[in-house]
């Protein structure tokens, strides 16, 4: 009997052995990879470092300069203008998309739009940003000579602060639209049929349907893209680099542009993590704020 | 039960009881479709321009055939810098950091989903932590680690970080849970031990969710780019997306032609996997909510 117990007791501990093995190399990765840059960007904010000369600890100089950074407001601000807009843009465009391709239609053609509307979200941010820069050209671009059919002048894109940031938003919204749409179809096709049915037997219109049904039961969906794009949106990087380099000025310079700037253009390692830790605070408001927020207008079946 | 009476009516009364095509319809159809004419045709006017004649392809109104159909817009690429290489460079980083996603984080999600350790629920919560932490933001002090272990420069730098992702490990955990134990218990009972039984009977019951996993791991590492632009300085071993801006840089942003020839080099080898695996591609990225 103290025999078998013993083989038991035996076989559990090498068990837990095997467990702590097998969560091994994602811990080793995840300790050095992230919990490691994650604690060491609070001490190297606290240092000035070239990478050349030995670290100096300056205490909290950087966050001083912080403060007194003009550009970071601006810098901010752009951020957060190109994230609410091509959020705002990518939800409402991807979910008007999705009402059309819910309609009746074949399955081919719904599938041919579908896919041509996803792929530019699988391509890299680097080649469509290229692509972009010379749809843009403000002599020989394509986009104006069709605007000009529309009696549009000549656009600037890439050299106006004015249009700059647009032009960031449009092939942000172009590459990413097609998941929204999608993601916004998998939720309306998840909502039952009956309940449609039920308020059109009560002589419901359309909109109503779309307004008291749709919306509602849509709102974890919501959720779920605005926690996501928010965190993405704020992070957006390729498209200003590349089109614009953040300029002209500053008019599209967004935060992790201005991080990396920092960081691998002027190599001040202390400000660039000081700046990174202001991103990473935000970040984890905005999100507690979106799970709070949801709890009032989240619906589910 | 407008339906139940036309099934009894003939053939022809029931065509004539169709109704006609709506004006709902046309709009829908018109929207649609010129939503797809935008997504479609800058992809075909940098197609036309890679293959086109370098003084003819920028010119206006834009062309959407070339003019005089030659490679030599290729050949300029090659010439200018090491393409081969990115494209290779990309492939190898992606398939390499592809099977290492799916070793790691299959072991890791499998002692989470079945096997019990003491701190197994702290240590799953605080892998998950991670999520909240963007990458960018430790990049400075990644950054100087790469350099400290002397990884600078290498595609170990690339590789090693990516080889944790404690979305994939969540990703496969859940879906371990749902597989039903009789198959490991009756393992167990013939002595097979734990590997065994990862690597025998949950791995090949798994075939959909690994699949999603390396659909999205090789999507996002073949499309990585702040990574490789800070990590990486030779040139004969950058990846495709850096390889590009490098390519422009050299170019000026005036050569549609050459640059359309490696932009096409880079897209459709991903449009072909895309066509054929669409299905799964599709699913993949939209359930799981990847942000590339």
């Amino acid at each position: 009997m103290s025999e078998k117990i013993m083989t038991y007791q035996g076989m559990k501990r090498r068990e837990m052995f095997t467990a702590y093995a097998f969560i091994l190399p994602t811990f080793i990765g995840f300790l050095i990879f992230i919990v490691g840059p994650m604690l060491a960007s609070f001490v190297v904010s606290l240092f000035d470092w070239n990478l050349l000369t030995p670290p100096k600890f300056i205490g909290l100089d950087n966050y001083q300069q912080l403060f007194a950074d003009r550009r970071i407001g601006t810098v901010y601000g752009t951020t957060f203008k190109l994230a609410f807009t091509i959020i705002t843009c990518n939800m409402s465009l991807g979910l008007g998309l999705a009402v059309l391709l819910d309609r009746k239609m074949s399955s081919v053609l719904r599938n041919f739009f579908k896919v041509s509307y996803f792929f530019p979200y699988v391509v890299s941010g680097v080649a469509i940003a290229i692509i972009w820069t010379f749809l843009y050209n403000r002599d020989l671009g394509p986009l104006n000579y069709y605007l000009g059919f529309l009696g549009v002048e000549r656009i600037p894109w890439l050299n106006s602060s004015t249009y700059s940031p647009w032009a960031v938003v449009i092939a942000d919204v172009w590459k990413n639209v097609g998941f929204y749409v999608l993601v916004f179809l998998g939720g309306m096709q998840a909502i039952s049929r009956e309940l449609y049915e039920a308020a059109e037997v009560d002589g419901a219109t359309a909109w109503q349907q779309f307004r008291r049904i749709t919306l509602p039961l849509l709102s974890p969906t919501m959720l779920f893209l605005t926690v996501t794009s928010v965190i993405g949106a704020l992070q957006i990087f390729e498209q200003p680099q590349i089109l614009t380099n953040g300029g002209p000025g500053d008019a599209t310079r967004t935060i992790v542009l201005y991080i990396y700037e920092h960081g691998f253009r002027f190599f001040d390692m202390g400000y660039a993590s000081t700046i990174a830790i202001t991103l990473f605070v935000i970040i984890l408001i905005l999100t507690a704020i979106q799970f709070r927020l949801s709890r009032r207008w989240v619906f589910y079946q | 039960m407008t339906t139940q009476a036309t099934t009894q009516l003939p053939a022809v009364a029931v065509k004539s009881h169709r109704k006609p095509i709506s004006w709902g319809s046309i709009f829908t159809f018109i929207i649609l479709g010129f939503g797809a004419v935008l997504m479609i045709a800058p992809f075909l006017w940098i197609i036309q321009a890679a293959f086109g004649d370098t003084t003819e392809v920028f010119k206006l109104p834009p062309r959407w055939l070339p003019a005089n159909p030659s490679l030599e817009n290729f050949e300029d690429v090659f010439n200018q810098v090491p393409y081969h290489l990115f494209l290779f460079n990309s492939l190898k980083l992606a398939i390499i950091v592809t099977i290492g996603q799916l070793i790691t984080c299959s072991l890791a999600a499998y002692a989470f989903a079945r096997l019990e350790f003491p701190g197994r629920n702290v240590l799953f919560v605080l892998l998950l932590s991670a999520l909240m932490i963007p990458g960018q933001v430790t990049i400075v002090p990644l950054f100087i680690l790469v350099r400290q272990l002397g990884l600078y420069n290498t595609h170990a730098a690339l590789i090693l970080p990516a080889l944790v992702n404690p979305f994939g490990v969540f990703l496969l955990r859940q879906y371990f849970v749902t597989l039903p134990t009789e198959l490991e218990d009756a393992a167990r009972v013939d002595g097979a031990n734990v590997f065994t039984i990862y690597w025998r009977i949950i791995l090949p019951l798994s075939g959909p969710v690994l699949t999603t996993l390396a659909i999205l791991t090789f999507v996002g590492m073949w499309n990585s780019y702040f990574f490789p632009l800070i990590m990486i300085n030779s040139p004969e071993l950058q990846v495709i997306t850096v390889g590009l801006t490098l390519l422009r840089g050299q170019y000026g942003v005036g050569a549609l032609g050459p640059i359309a020839a490696a932009l096409t080099m880079a897209i459709v080898p991903v449009l072909l996997v895309f066509v054929f695996l669409q299905k799964y591609i599709i699913k993949s990225i939209v359930s799981t909510g990847l942000k590339t």
